[in-house]
C-alpha cells in the first residue's frame, strides 16, 4: 500500500513511491520499466492494480502493454487495429482509460486516428468502438500537432453509459449509450484559429478534458483557445480568461476530487512560443470555478521555460502532480507548496498517480 | 527449422533472441513469432521500417519461401535520438 507516480517518458516507465507525508518519493530500482518503449500514457487501475501503458515504437508501432505483477511482466493487448473498409490505420495510442468499478473488466483505449477501443476482458483484447469511427462529422476533423488523437476519455461515475472524449482536433464529443454513439459536446468552446467561423460545432483543438469525478454534471477543459468549464454535462461551455491567467493557452489541466470549484492549469505563451508563461513554472490554481487565479509556483525553479504536456498532469485526493519535457516531476498536496519527486528522466510524456491495492 | 533472430526490443518482448520457426514462407515464420503483431501491421503487412534479411539477402516478399535451414533475421531500422 502506498501512493505511487507513473511517468510515462520517450524512454519506458518510470515508478515513484511516495512516503506518508508525500514530501519524499523514490524511484523504484528497476528503471525503467518497458525500455525502449515511448509511454505516451500509463495508468494503475485501482480495481484491480493492473498497470496499463500506451506504448509507441516508430517501428513497431501503436500497442497496449499490460501487467498484473507491477510491472515485472507484461503482455501486449490484442485486436488493436482498424478494418480494411475504413481506409484507416492506427498510429500511436494516447490514453487508456479503466472502466467504473461497477463495470470492472471494461478498459478504454483512445489512439490515432482519433479511435477508440474498449475491452470487456481487463485489457487483454480490444474491440473497436464503431460510434466513434463512424461519428458523422469524422470528414471534417483535423490533426493537431501531434496526429489526429482521441487522447481523452473521461467517464461519468453517475452514469455507466455516458462518457465524453477529447479528439485533437475535433473537440469533445459524449456518449450516452457507453459509446453506441456520439455527439459533439462543444457549445461555446472556440476556434479562434478559424476566423471564419470561430464557434463551429467540431473542429475545435481541446488539449485535456474532465469530468468532476464528484460533481460529474461539471466538466473542466484545456483548450487550445482557453480554458473552460461546463456545468452541463458539456451542453454548453464558459470561457474563463481575464481573470488572472496569463494565457488561455496550455495542455495539462488538474482538479481536485474533493472540490469542484478547484482546478490547476500550467499556461503556455501561446501556440506559437510554447514554453510556461512569463519564464515561470508557473501553475495556476483556481478555488472559485475559474472565476480568478492565482499563481502556485512555492517550490518550482525560476527562471524557467518548461513545457508540460497533456497526458503530463495528475491528481487526486491528497494533491497534484505535473511532469516536464526537461525530466522533472514535482507534486504538491492540495494545501501545501511543491517538491520535487523526480529529476532527469527522459522526456516526461504523462504522469499518473495511484495507490497500490 | 527455420532460425528467426531478433533485434533488442523485440528480443525483449518474445523473451528469447532466437526462435526455431517451422514455416515454408517468410510470412509464415513472421506470424509464427510471439511477437508478430510488432513486426506485422493490422493487416498483416511487414511494417515499413522493420527489415528483414534471410540467408543474407534482404527480402521483403512474404511470399518468398524459407527453406529448412534458412537463417532470418529482423533489424529496425536506424535512426532516431
Amino acid at each position: 500500500m502506498g501512493t505511487v507516480i507513473l511517468a510515462g517518458t520517450r524512454k519506458g516507465l518510470f515508478l515513484l513511491r511516495a512516503d506518508e507525508s508525500r514530501e519524499h518519493f523514490e524511484l523504484e530500482a528497476e528503471a525503467p520499466l518497458l525500455p525502449g518503449w515511448q509511454v505516451n500514457h500509463a495508468v494503475l487501475d485501482r480495481r484491480d492494480g493492473t498497470l496499463f501503458a500506451c506504448t509507441n515504437s516508430w517501428v513497431y508501432g501503436g500497442q497496449l502493454h499490460r501487467s498484473k505483477d507491477g510491472g515485472v511482466n507484461w503482455d501486449r493487448a490484442e485486436g488493436l487495429g482498424l478494418p480494411d473498409e475504413s481506409g484507416l490505420q492506427l498510429g500511436a495510442t494516447w490514453h487508456v482509460e479503466p472502466g467504473l468499478a461497477s463495470q470492472p473488466d471494461v478498459v478504454w483505449l483512445g489512439a490515432e486516428p482519433a479511435v477508440l477501443f474498449r475491452s470487456e476482458d481487463g485489457g487483454a483484447t480490444f474491440a473497436l468502438v464503431e460510434g466513434m469511427l463512424e461519428q458523422p462529422t469524422r470528414e471534417r476533423w483535423q490533426p493537431g500537432a501531434g496526429g489526429l488523437i482521441c487522447h481523452s476519455i473521461t467517464l461519468d461515475p453517475a452514469a455507466g453509459d455516458r462518457l465524453y472524449v477529447g479528439v485533437s482536433a475535433a473537440g469533445v464529443f459524449r456518449s450516452e449509450d457507453g459509446g453506441a454513439s456520439f455527439e459533439p459536446a462543444n457549445n461555446g468552446t472556440a476556434a479562434d484559429f478559424n476566423p471564419d467561423n470561430p464557434f463551429p460545432d467540431v473542429g475545435q483543438c481541446v488539449h485535456k478534458v474532465y469530468v468532476h469525478p464528484t460533481r460529474p454534471e461539471r466538466l473542466w477543459q484545456q483548450n487550445h483557445c482557453g480554458v473552460y468549464r461546463s456545468d452541463d454535462r458539456g451542453e454548453s461551455w464558459e470561457r474563463l480568461e481575464g481573470n488572472g491567467l496569463p494565457s488561455g493557452f496550455g495542455f495539462a489541466l488538474g482538479l481536485d476530487p474533493a472540490d469542484p470549484d478547484v482546478a490547476y492549469v500550467i499556461p503556455e505563451e501561446g501556440a506559437d512560443n510554447r514554453v510556461t508563461s512569463g519564464a515561470k513554472l508557473g501553475v495556476y490554481k483556481t478555488t472559485d470555478g475559474g472565476a480568478s487565479w492565482q499563481l502556485s509556483s512555492d517550490g518550482l525553479p525560476q527562471p524557467a521555460w518548461s513545457v508540460v504536456l497533456r497526458e503530463g498532469m495528475a491528481w487526486d485526493e491528497a494533491g497534484v502532480y505535473f511532469g516536464t519535457q526537461s525530466g522533472f516531476v514535482y507534486a504538491r498536496r492540495h494545501d501545501g507548496s511543491w517538491v520535487e519527486a523526480a529529476r532527469h528522466l527522459p522526456p516526461v510524456l504523462s504522469v499518473s498517480v495511484a495507490e497500490w491495492p | 527449422m527455420a532460425v528467426v533472430r531478433l533485434p533488442a526490443l523485440l528480443a525483449q518482448e518474445a523473451g528469447a533472441r532466437r526462435i526455431d520457426v517451422d514455416a515454408r514462407s517468410l510470412g509464415e515464420a513472421l506470424s509464427a513469432l510471439p511477437v508478430a503483431g510488432l513486426v506485422l501491421d493490422e493487416r498483416g503487412a511487414l511494417r515499413p521500417l522493420v527489415n528483414v534479411y534471410v540467408d543474407g539477402e534482404r527480402q521483403r516478399d512474404l511470399d518468398a519461401p524459407l527453406t529448412p535451414s534458412a537463417t532470418v533475421i529482423v533489424v529496425a531500422a536506424v535512426a532516431g535520438g
